[in-house]
């Protein structure tokens, strides 16, 4: 009497939803067991963690608004990645737009940030910023539509790329360099003038909404609304379906590839420039791995626009959340996010095995005829 | 995996001759989700028997095998062979059971020669030199009269070779049972004969095999037995000797259904399609298609008969425009359509489905629904940025009822039909657009019976409202009755155009093997080239 598996005709939403959080609450339990043998009560621990905390903590609308600093260039990121995957076209170069995007705003920052009007600057940032990564993007597009090379190499290797040009930048005192600080003898990044900063809206007594906020919301409901109800929509699920459909349709496949990944490589250049114009200065770290991370949020949430932002808002918390426990807890280093990152992406494929086969136990037959 | 071996020594009841059967397979269930495959099946086979495993597509025949070759187990049931029960729990139990399947799809490493994928799957390979493991497989080969040359690397072998190297194959794992799946429909009439000679020959030396086969009269050719499933239940097995092809047919279909084919006689018109000269490249850069020229007339069917892979599918990627062409002319009533777009050719009313081996490749998207694949070719034709899914769900109502499309609903995903359904989606989707030359590559390929009568009627139907029609397809049988002219292609280039009604099965057998060439046939008129042509238009037209 065996068991195997079989696969499953369909499974009902609930299941679903079951699933996903079981595996979710797995990957916790997992953690606590780990927290255990070194000695660290998961209670506690997780409590702090969940809460960021932010429980009986006098400047918890601090940590929001930090929290929401992050999380903003991921939503973007995600949704913007999720654009590309949705024709199966596998940008993993979030980070080196990202990147782009992030100087473009820096420059035009530094360069008239002073001389602009505010919102003027602002404007000028995030358009500068989508137009070079999207440019950027575009480097491995049109490789792919005129050679066929593959995106996944060519979107990694212009990462470095684009990491190695910032980090130049970061370190070559010249004249013409005008990212780095003047008044500073050792090379670091200027500090943008203060009429450069994203503006925010006061909502109660302490709370402050940064705008990049409602930019993120706005691009997610744009983006849904893009590739469930548009033509353009269409065209990237068929081609993301079977690119040769799409050219038996009479698509222009070439041009749809190449517009989409601008697209999507325009939006993380966004999310760079809520970065960038929400931090006031660049850095080598600029991009807090949301190119990395975006991939995983993405696939978390199956390419769909709405989980995206919980899935996101998940992560973010987790990796926020970890920083603020390990001040507390010395033994548990902030790298422990990581992990439980780690873990809830492999239990969440796990699970999406499962919604997909069960197993089944063997029977035997009767033996009435022959 | 103790359990793996075990072999429980049941008394089985025994056929005539006091011997066990070489295969019994008794109350067989396997479901996938909610959909049962197979449903308390029984099939036996003897030793120097050949038996016929018939019925439609869906019916559970392929999963049935499956689980002998250790593909799928058994969710109820059990297998017995040679009188003791066994589990066959992965294609190497089958393998030491002296199972052996030859599969619809080639499973062959296309880079090595016939003798290294013999040896690849050996159980004690051994060390044995390279041209003793050669003549050793010569020798097997010929014992059966198979030719093969095992040096020949596969990707050089046509697709009869590569059949007869999975069958010598699976003889020299020693198999003792054998299962063709679909082993005739990629072969010409010639090559099936020489099949059916050496099936004959591995029977008197006492193999059982089971053949799977849509055929009714390869059935009634090759097979003792014939056992019939329907819908993935167990119908009955019958002597061969004992029935005729309309009573399979019945079994199989559970009701009686009249196997003609309508031929309609309808008034032509000049011709819509002219090509002249034609030649075409494939993939690798070398020629598909060489110097063809044919017509198509409204109000007339055009068969493309040819051994699979000589050109049909670049000729019709060609058409659509999908495929540029090296040299020569296509006029499409007076204009000249080489060098246009895809989506110009669609709007001249020239319609392509073509139905690939997998079924789905091209012309659906199969992730989407019934409607978004309904918008496909006019989803451009509303104003605005937005997609109408509103129109695209009344087409997609009308196909489903008008073709009566098996489906949960119309926002069903294409890949979660059934084959046959697909291909109406397809075809019906094409009609709708009211084309006026509709050409259609395997329209029929994998359906059952039914499915593919519907087909030919819809066929039939445009052909009386003066469309004209090319069809590319297997079935000969089926060609000589559905078409009115059928053209025949031999490695890409013309072999002739002869009437469906004069020619015979064997004429065409000979012209597909480039045997015979009917090009030249009459002085006064090359074949594919129409006497009241339109070219020349074309000029008038620029002057």
């Amino acid at each position: 009497m065996g068991f195997h598996i079989v696969k499953r005709d369909n499974c009902p939403l609930w299941q679903k939803c079951c699933l996903y959080i079981g595996a979710v609450l797995l990957a916790v339990v997992i953690g606590g067991i780990v927290l255990l043998s070194i000695g660290v009560n998961p209670i506690k621990y997780y409590t702090r963690m969940f809460t960021m905390g932010m429980i009986g903590n006098r400047i918890a609308h601090v940590t929001f608004m930090n929290y929401l600093k992050k999380l903003v260039p991921l939503v973007i990121t995600s949704i913007a990645l999720s654009l590309a995957f949705k024709m199966r076209f596998w940008n993993i170069g979030g980070e080196g737009q990202f990147i782009m995007g992030a100087i473009a705003s820096g420059f035009v920052a530094l360069k008239w940030g002073n001389v602009l009007p505010m919102w003027l600057s602002l404007i000028i940032m995030c358009v500068a910023a989508m137009l070079a990564a999207g440019l950027y993007g575009l480097i491995a597009a049109w490789f792919k539509v005129r050679f066929s090379t593959n995106e996944t190499l060519m979107t990694l290797m212009l990462n470095y790329i684009a990491l190695h040009f910032l980090m130049f930048l970061s370190e070559r005192k010249e004249d013409w360099n005008f990212f780095l600080d003047e008044t500073s003898a050792r090379p670091k990044f200027a500090s943008f003038s203060q009429f450069v900063k994203m503006p925010t809206i006061k909502i109660g007594a302490k709370f402050e909404l940064n705008i990049c906020v409602i930019i993120a919301v706005l691009v997610g409901v744009l983006v849904f609304l893009y590739l469930k109800y548009t033509k353009q929509g269409y065209e990237i699920s068929v081609i993301g379906d079977s690119v040769g459909t799409a050219s038996y349709a009479g698509m222009n496949v070439k041009r749809i590839i190449l517009r989409t990944v601008f697209l999507s490589a325009a939006l993380i250049g966004l999310a760079a420039a809520c970065r960038v114009g929400t931090a006031g200065i660049l850095s080598t770290s600029i991009t807090e791995d949301v190119g990395w991370t975006g991939i995983i949020v993405a696939w978390l949430a199956k390419l769909n626009t709405g989980i995206i932002f919980l899935a996101s808002a998940l992560i973010c918390v987790l990796q926020q959340g970890s920083e603020v426990a390990a001040s507390s807890f010395s033994q548990v280093s902030s790298s422990f996010a990581n992990m439980l990152q780690g873990l809830i992406l492999f239990l969440v494929l796990a699970a999406d095995f499962f919604t997909r086969f069960r197993i089944a136990r063997a029977k035997k037959g009767e033996k009435n005829n022959g | 995996m103790a359990n793996k071996q075990h072999m429980v020594q049941v008394q089985t009841e025994n056929n005539e001759n006091g011997q066990n059967y070489a295969i019994e397979m008794r109350g067989i269930t396997k479901t996938f989700g909610s959909v049962v495959a197979n449903k308390g099946v029984n099939l036996t086979v003897k030793s120097g028997e050949i038996l016929a495993l018939l019925g439609e597509n869906g019916s559970g025949k392929t999963t049935l095998m499956n689980m002998l070759s250790g593909i799928y187990k058994p969710d109820e049931g059990s297998i017995f062979i040679n009188g003791s029960e066994v589990s066959i729990d992965s294609p190497e139990d089958s393998k030491k059971y002296g199972i052996g399947m030859v599969h619809q799809h080639f499973k062959l490493v296309d880079v090595f020669s016939a003798a290294d994928n013999i040896w690849m799957g050996r159980e004690n390979p051994g060390f044995v030199l390279k041209n003793e493991r050669h003549s050793a497989i010569e020798a097997l080969a010929s014992t059966f009269g198979f030719e093969l040359d095992p040096r020949k690397k596969v990707y050089n072998m046509s697709v009869s070779e590569k059949q007869t190297l999975e069958i010598v194959k699976v003889l020299c794992y020693g198999a003792k049972i054998i299962i063709l799946d679909e082993p005739t429909a990629v072969l010409t009439v010639q090559e099936i004969e020489k099949l059916f000679s050496v099936l004959r020959r591995m029977k008197e030396e006492g193999h059982a095999i089971i053949i799977i086969t849509h055929k009714l009269n390869e059935v009634m050719d090759i097979s003792d037995r014939v056992a019939i499933l329907r819908k993935g239940e167990y119908i009955t097995t019958v002597n061969t000797s004992e029935t005729n092809e309309q009573e399979l047919t019945e079994y199989m279909v559970g009701r009686k259904v009249d196997l003609n084919i309508d031929r309609p006689v309808v008034e032509t018109t000049r011709p819509l399609l002219e090509v002249r000269d034609l030649c075409i490249n494939n993939d690798e850069g070398a020629t598909a298609i060489d110097n063809v020229s044919f017509y198509i007339r409204g109000g007339e069917i055009l068969g493309v008969a040819g051994i699979a892979g000589c050109g049909q599918k670049e000729l019709c990627e060609a058409i659509a425009g999908l495929r540029p062409i090296k040299s020569g002319q296509m006029i499409h009533k007076g204009d000249n359509i080489v060098g246009l777009s895809p989506k110009q050719i669609l709007e001249k009313g020239i319609s392509m489905s073509f139905v690939p081996e997998d079924r789905l490749g091209m012309g659906l998207a199969p992730s989407m629904s019934i409607v978004d694949n309904m918008l496909l070719k006019n989803y451009r034709d509303c104003k605005g940025p937005f997609v109408d899914r509103k129109s695209g769900r009344a087409d997609a109502m009308q196909v489903i009822k008008d073709l009566e499309v098996v489906t949960p609903s119309a926002d069903t995903p294409v890949r979660r039909l059934s084959g046959g359904n697909v291909q109406k989606v397809l075809l019906g989707r094409e009609i709708k657009a009211g084309p006026n030359v509709i050409v259609t590559a395997y329209p029929v390929r994998g359906l059952d019976i039914n499915s593919s009568y519907m087909i030919y009627d819809i066929l039939n139907k445009q052909k009386t409202d003066g469309v004209g029609v090319l069809f590319v397809g297997e079935d000969l049988d089926v060609m000589m009755a559905l078409c009115d002219k059928i053209m025949v292609l031999c490695h890409g280039k013309l072999m002739g155009v002869v009437h469906a009604h004069k020619t015979t099965k064997e004429e065409l057998g000979l012209m597909m093997t480039g045997a015979l060439d009917l090009k030249d046939k009459y002085e006064d008129k090359p074949a594919g080239i129409a006497k009241d042509t339109r070219f020349g238009e074309q000029e008038a037209k620029e002057a």
